[in-house]
């Protein structure tokens, strides 16, 4: 790796800015000492290589992650939970490099479960996804940092996105398994509950559903579903469109209370919404009718999503009226697929000091 | 730019279209492809969505410069 020369920490800085490695906000110099620091918390070598990250197709090496996790503001703790996510991203399953290129706001959504929460303090309550959870906000941003940085993007050359959102600077949170009445997301994906586990889709800011329940009312657990579906697979998206693509919903504990004593689990709860989330095909043609609308029979209801599977639902943020739902790009070669990688503790070391250098 | 370098690799001349607010896009990825020269021609922006009438007509203006790179 190349370190650059720079005569104090704010002309770096300015640098940073100025070569398009940063994301327009201020980061921590990844000084050479700082970045041998992380590079020791991965358990790895400095050059070896995670892979490569489209669209540029640059090197992802340890280093070059390290150096990202210091300009993110993230903790040597930090480091296995972005090597997880870095290694999610880099799995051709999940096209980074169409999705680092599209005109769609796509950003990489990082779901932390299991132990890793508890271990670096992923936030998975309150406000989960916005502004005062630093281990939330610097891994998500480490991921972006590493995929800006070695996938050479930079709006309107590389990343066409017309305007983006703001889970593009970072988007992560952990799911509350603690207060779920439903198995981890992890757990249903195949994993042991003991297993940290990262999650990374690519997703759509989250747009919020309000569902006020009746308690009195015995529909009331069929209301709220019908309403994520409704807007999960809103006629807008790409998901309701090219019917198809992953997407997911963040189901406040209230409401997955309600439907948890409705007798419906994480899976059926996902079957369901999937069932629910159609619109009528001569609504999307109507709506887009450049699209092709393929007519599949004489049922006019058209599916956004072709499997349970595809509805990755978790508990998180505080109980109230809202839930939120996050609809996706649907597209790439492997159709916005969630790729899951298990955090990897036995290569990461112990940096006694860490924190007070 | 990324479907003309792909056929191109397999050998099947391509020209790749691409419109004047993609054109910057398109060099970068034809350069990262390791592909800097793939044939391409610039289009105005928009196409899609701008009617038969217009298409026709980007078509008719463009179609010489497609021949002349396919050509190359």
């Amino acid at each position: 790796m190349t370190f650059l020369q720079a005569e104090d920490e704010y002309a770096a800085l300015e640098l940073l800015h100025e070569l398009g490695c940063t994301d327009g906000l201020p980061v921590v110099i990844p000084t050479e000492a700082r970045v041998d620091r992380f590079v020791v918390a991965s358990g790895l070598d400095a050059s070896l290589s995670l892979g490569t990250m489209g669209p540029l197709g640059g090197n992802v090496t340890v280093s070059l992650m390290a150096a990202c996790c210091v300009m993110a503001g993230c903790l040597p703790d930090h480091v296995p939970v972005v090597l997880a996510a870095v290694r999610a991203v880099l799995d051709p399953a999940f096209d980074a490099t169409e999705m680092q290129s599209t005109t769609h706001c796509t950003a990489p959504l990082v779901i932390v479960n299991g132990p890793a929460r508890a271990m670096v303090s992923i936030s998975s309550g309150f406000g989960a996804l916005g502004p005062g959870h630093r281990a939330n906000a610097s891994v998500g941003r480490a991921l972006r940092l590493t995929m800006t940085n070695a996938g050479g993007v930079k709006p309107g050359v590389s990343d066409m996105a017309l305007l983006g959102h703001a889970g593009k600077f970072t988007y992560c949170l952990g799911e509350d398994e603690e207060h779920s009445p439903f198995l981890p997301l992890h757990v249903r994906r195949g994993w042991k509950a003991d297993q940290s586990v990262v999650t990374v889709i690519g997703a759509e800011a989250p747009h919020s559903v309000l569902a006020i329940i009746d308690g009195d009312d015995p529909k009331g657990a069929d209301r709220l579903l019908d309403q994520l579906a409704r807007c999960l697979a809103n006629v807008g998206s790409n998901n309701a469109n090219f019917r198809n693509g992953q997407a997911v919903v963040v189901l406040n504990p209230d409401h997955a209370t309600v439907l948890a004593k409705a007798g419906y689990t994480g899976q059926t709860v996902a079957a369901a919404i999937a069932l629910r989330g159609v619109n009528p095909l001569s609504l999307l043609r109507e709506v887009n009718s450049a699209l092709p609308h393929r007519d599949d029979g004489d049922d006019p209801s058209v599916p956004a999503f072709r499997s349970p599977d595809d509805v990755l639902v978790i508990q998180a943020g505080g109980g109230g009226l809202y839930s939120m739902v996050m609809p996706s790009w649907a597209a790439g070669p492997h159709a916005n697929r969630a790729v899951s990688v298990e955090v990897d503790w036995g290569a990461a070391c112990e940096i006694p000091g860490a924190l007070s250098r | 730019m990324r479907d003309g370098i792909h056929i191109a690799q397999r050998g099947t001349p391509a020209v790749a279209l691409v419109t004047n607010d993609f054109w910057e896009q398109g060099n970068f990825v034809a350069t990262a492809a390791g592909m800097a020269d793939v044939p391409r021609v610039q289009l105005p922006h928009p196409v899609a969505s701008t009617g038969r009438t217009r298409m026709r007509q980007i078509a008719l203006d463009v179609v010489d410069d497609i021949v002349s790179a396919l050509s190359r």
